[in-house]
């Protein structure tokens, strides 16, 4: 087990990555950021819609959308590799309504069948594209991602101005979109996720709003999977919108709760792999998920049932005032 | 009385859902400012009833007509209070802002509550004596006041019926008291309320009109004409096997 | 709805890009940047001299190769034991448990590799079990002590585990010796490589889970279809989760070698779900779920064995969505094709039986005076063409309800038609009857609710009826109905009242 764990060397893990090596580290961690504010976004909504799985079975069901789309068109053009894992995204939710309404499946193995289905097919059929000429898809960057090799893309030059690599500029747009979308959209979102009776009895397409968001998912998966890799793509989606929950009941400052933890488990996560020399993407869901270990203890400590109250104005003052009348029994 | 001035006009309506309670034939046309109780056993179909009114639950045969339109063409004159247990309590949002979701269904794609709506809320909330409350996760409040807050959501829709699941069911005296003043209010304002009702003792006290249900209508009417021994045993006294067994296979053949 | 059944399934019932770029390597590339050392991640049986598919095949039955054997053998035990336990998670709604435990086993399989610096089986097998349950563990606190939701608390388990496995593999390929590791195959599996420890592993856990089976299936049973009665009839239900937990663990751990983390809860799943939508009874879903995992287990060695370059995890979970979709769509009770034909059949015969009912008014039109039916008039009473009406009367023939007259103008009833054509003015008729009489419902109406009503009336039920209706013989219009004993006449005589 010698030499598994380096000595932690403080300038070189704390001070070095913001000083020399500032233009590798800040593009890391500001894909970091991006991907867990992003994912963080949709999470929210998943979580409220007991759906965190289906972000699962989707970021694994990508992969047979983009090597079916290299196949056929025979590029790697990034928007046809786009619209090709989109579509296998809203496939995999497809088939899973499929299953779940023409049989007696319940929704688990549904989910479950679906996704590694389309899993398999994909490992299969880059294999079998493998035979007939030299086509590959990196194990290493399926499964864990390859955010540290992003600061060397060529970044993208507008009238002599450096932008940036393009997987963050990718990404930002993308999370923009997520924003503006989710600013416009609130009230829809909010009540076909907490009352999809009445959003419909008030003639709200629930359906529509359903699938809207697993497009928003399958984009936010995509975005993130050439960066972070499918699994921790799930924990993108799921970890952060938990802490979240736990710290807060007011989805607003959730949402802000959550961008706040993206950027903070990236930063520590970066400093974590350089210290350990591990994967980047892993090390910053595994400070994530500390963080959340925190939240959870610290709320399991200050209340038996774990949930904050966010301290609000009406909070205090309702110890004050007495119940109002014709409420008397109600406490 | 034209179509249009009648609140709720149903025409054999049936509903056949597999293993669910289910509806078969019914005919019903509910005169405006009343307070209509929807009284039966359970599984009779009652929330059933309401759910098909509002096109929640497809229809295996039938029409609905709100104020002489289809559902679709007239929902936002109804309001909805659905059980308590249909959502999760937990969800993250604060008493103001559930009762802001009863003015969603007047506002545009897109378009957010302004400060119009909000005091339309805070109107509504007061009503229910909730106001002091507005800021407070709904995960904390007691039954009754959960109850109330619902209630107050419908009132913020500002409909001309209303479509009320078991707004009783478990609370207390005191919220009971709030609500069927509330809804005599409502009714006095030429409102129109249907209410799925399931204690037969006070049934008599709280509503105009009942309509005793139990797969089919057995009877609807004012209250002292209703609300007889006979028609409570026939309600009430088991269900037609007959009507059930074929119904429930009515409801296997539209799978 | 018979008996028969609703016994046989209500215990199952309840129970139940990017681009990779250029130069930065992100996704997909056109040549071979960043090739494993195996230049594949998801190997297959073995390198094979015989280039023909016949010579492969043969190769392949008469098990020629140690590797093969061995691959085989495990494939064969992978399929049983967890055919086995995917039956249980299947009934019990847990089918997402397998997916995040499967992930969850990483860490304990890194850690398991440290313990001796070589892929021992046993180190792995404990370090990775250990890590499994306390996944499991962290899902149920996570539920008790907190408001997450269930899927929430798979999920996170899934990915913070796995996160700690995927650090620490990649600390372990930093090392020397981490290398030739081979942990990177624990991802997709290979079944190539599976050796005589890893076999006897698979052994020991199929034995194990089949003994425990064998002690607790009725304790396992009730847990899984009402945990509520059988804690309340004794059953330590907890103490029944953990051990379910603890078997499943023990096969996702020794299924990860052949299989790997990604799609070993596809072989505890997808089985067993094929499983489920053939069978009614829990006893034939293990067994049938154990052989569908054998028979993919196989079939997905041989194609990777025959196929040029083919994986061999990935094609046992075709092999295994074939079956179930074979089950899906073919099934003879649930599946959809079955579903398809009941209702095509169904509305076929509604149609058959509108048409001899027309053709029964017309005759009662005419006082039953005369026997032959005209299909001008039976056009006019349908409001169709004549050309129609003669069209699905050609199509009663074949089925021996009517027969055309000489020059094909009218139609008469056989004795088969015209039994069906009372019968079915009698459901009609009486189910009119009932709704006025019985469930107060207004004569005006109650005619149209009777058109489809009278196809869809057992035997059993048009008995209930006329017992309940006393045997009355007029409809509520005042028209009659038809008595059974006018079935037997040979033909339309007038039902006598």
């Amino acid at each position: 087990m010698n030499g598994l764990v380096p000595p932690f060397d403080f300038h070189r893990v704390v001070i070095e990555p913001w000083t020399t090596g500032f233009p590798l580290t800040i593009w890391i961690v500001l894909m970091g950021s991006l991907v867990g504010i992003a994912c963080g976004l949709v999470g929210n909504y998943l979580l409220l819609r007991r759906m965190a799985l289906v972000g699962d079975a989707i970021s694994h069901s990508i992969l047979p959308g983009l090597v079916v789309a290299f196949l056929i068109f025979r590029t790697v053009n990034t928007p046809v590799m786009f619209a090709g894992a989109l579509l296998a995204g809203l496939l995999t939710v497809a088939i899973i309504e499929f299953i779940q309404r023409q049989t007696r499946v319940k929704v688990d193995a549904a989910i479950c069948i679906a996704f590694t289905s389309l899993f398999a097919l994909g490992v299969t059929l880059v294999s079998a594209a493998e035979a007939a000429g030299p086509v590959h898809i990196d194990a290493e960057c399926v499964l864990f991602g390859e955010i540290a090799l992003i600061p060397f893309d060529p970044p993208v030059v507008l009238g002599g101005l450096e932008l940036g690599p393009p997987p963050v500029l990718r990404m930002a747009a993308v999370t923009l979109v997520l924003v503006l979308g989710i600013l416009l959209f609130y009230k829809e979102l909010l009540l076909t996720s907490f009352d999809p009776g009445l959003a419909r009895a008030m003639g709200m397409k629930t359906t529509v709003w359903h699938y809207g968001l697993m497009t928003a998912l399958s984009l936010v998966v995509v975005s993130a999977f050439e960066s972070v890799g499918a699994i921790l793509a799930v924990a993108m989606l799921i970890v952060p919108a938990m802490f979240a929950a736990q710290l807060s009941t007011h989805l607003p400052t959730r949402m802000v709760l959550t961008a706040l933890h993206a950027v903070a488990s990236a930063a520590t996560g970066y400093h974590l792999s350089v210290w350990l020399e591990c994967s980047a993407a892993a090390a910053m869901v595994v400070c994530g998920s500390v963080l959340f270990a925190l939240a959870w203890g610290i709320t399991a400590l200050t209340r038996k049932t774990g949930w904050i109250d966010a301290p609000t104005p009406e909070n205090s003052v309702r110890q004050s005032v007495a119940a109002p009348p014709g409420s008397g029994a109600d406490q | 009385m034209t179509d249009a001035e009648i609140p709720l006009e149903v025409h054999d309506l049936s509903v056949a859902y597999h293993k669910k309670p289910v509806l078969y034939g019914i005919d019903v046309a509910v005169p405006a400012g009343k307070l209509v109780g929807i009284i039966g056993p359970n599984g009779a179909g009652k929330s059933t009833f309401i759910k098909a009114v509002m096109g929640l639950l497809p229809l295996a045969g039938g029409w609905v007509k709100i104020f002489g339109k289809p559902y679709r063409e007239n929902c936002r004159r109804v309001g909805y209070v659905p059980q308590r247990e249909s959502v999760d309590w937990d969800f993250p949002v604060n008493v103001m802002d559930v009762v802001l979701m009863g003015r969603y269904g007047r506002l545009r794609l897109g378009q957010r509550p302004g400060a119009k709506d909000r005091e339309i809320a805070r109107e509504c909330l007061e009503k229910v004596h909730m106001l002091p409350y507005a800021k407070r996760q709904i995960g904390n409040l007691s039954g009754g006041q959960q109850q109330r807050v619902f209630l107050a959501r419908a009132l913020a829709q500002e409909s001309d019926l209303y479509l009320m699941d078991e707004p009783f069911a478990g609370v207390d005296a005191a919220t009971e008291a709030a609500i069927i003043a509330l809804l005599q209010d409502l009714k006095n304002r030429g409102k129109t309320v249907l209410v799925v009702h399931h204690d037969l003792s006070s049934a008599r006290d709280y509503f105009d009109m009942l309509m005793l249900l139990n797969m089919r209508l057995v009877k609807f009417g004012p209250t002292a004409e209703v609300f007889t021994p006979e028609n409570l045993q026939t309600t009430y006294g088991g269900r037609l096997t007959i009507l059930s067994e074929v119904v429930q296979s009515l409801g296997s053949q539209e799978k | 709805m018979t008996a028969r059944r609703c016994r046989g399934s209500c215990p199952v019932r309840a129970a139940r890009a990017a681009s990779r770029s250029r130069i930065a390597g992100v996704l997909l590339v056109l040549g071979l940047f960043f090739l494993l050392p195996d230049g594949a991640w998801a190997a297959r049986i073995s390198e094979l001299t015989e280039t023909t598919f016949t010579g492969r095949a043969v190769r392949f039955f008469t098990l020629q190769d140690p590797s093969l054997r061995f691959a085989l053998t495990g494939s064969v035990l992978l399929g049983i034991c967890c055919g086995l336990m995917g039956s249980f998670l299947v009934v019990r709604k847990l089918a997402l448990m397998s997916d995040a435990l499967s992930h969850a086993v990483l860490p304990g399989v890194a850690l398991g590799f440290l313990w001796t610096m070589k892929k021992d089986p046993l180190a792995i097998f404990l370090g990775a079990t250990i890590a499994g349950l306390l996944g499991a563990g962290l899902v149920q606190a996570l539920r008790h002590t907190t408001k997450h939701k269930e899927d929430a608390a798979l999920g996170f388990v899934l990915a913070s585990f796995f996160a700690v496995g995927a650090c620490l593999v990649t600390m372990i390929q930093n090392l020397p010796e981490g290398n030739k590791s081979g942990l990177d195959k624990f991802m997709f599996g290979q079944a190539a490589a599976l050796g005589p420890g890893d076999v006897q592993l698979l052994a020991v856990v199929t034995g194990l889970t089949l003994l425990v089976l064998g002690l607790f299936y009725k304790e396992l049973l009730v847990t899984s279809f009402d945990a509520g009665f059988a804690r309340s009839a004794g059953i330590p239900t907890q103490v029944f989760h953990y051990l379910l937990m603890l078997l499943l663990a023990f096969a996702i751990v020794s299924s990860l070698q052949a299989v790997g983390v990604v799609l070993v809860a596809a072989m505890l799943v997808i089985p067993a779900a094929a499983a489920y939508l053939l069978t009614d009874r829990f006893g034939w879903m293990l067994i049938l779920s154990a052989v569908f995992g054998v028979t993919t287990g196989v079939v997905g060695s041989f194609l990777s064995f025959v196929g040029r370059n083919l994986p061999t995890g990935p094609l046992m979970v075709l092999s295994a969505t074939a079956v179930f979709l074979g089950a899906l769509f073919f099934g003879p009770r649930h599946g959809v094709l079955a579903k398809w034909w009941r209702r095509r059949s169904r509305s076929a015969r509604i149609g058959r039986e509108n048409l001899l009912k027309a053709m029964y008014h017309v005759l009662e039109q005419e006082g039953f005076r005369g026997e032959t039916i005209p299909i001008r008039h039976l056009a006019e009473v349908r409001r169709e063409s004549i050309e129609d009406v003669t069209r699905d009367l050609g199509r009663m023939q074949t089925h021996g309800l009517v027969s055309f007259t000489g020059d094909r103008r009218a139609v008469v009833f056989t004795p088969d038609g015209w039994k069906r054509a009372c019968e079915i003015v009698r459901n009609h008729r009486l189910w009119e009857l009932y709704l006025t009489h019985a469930a107060n419902f207004a004569v005006d109406h109650v005619h149209e609710d009777a058109e489809k009503i009278e196809h869809i009336l057992g035997e059993d039920t048009v008995r209930q009826l006329e017992k309940r209706l006393d045997y009355a013989h007029r409809d509520p219009h005042g028209r009659l109905i038809p008595g059974r004993a006018d079935d037997y006449g040979k033909g339309p005589n007038v039902p006598k009242p």
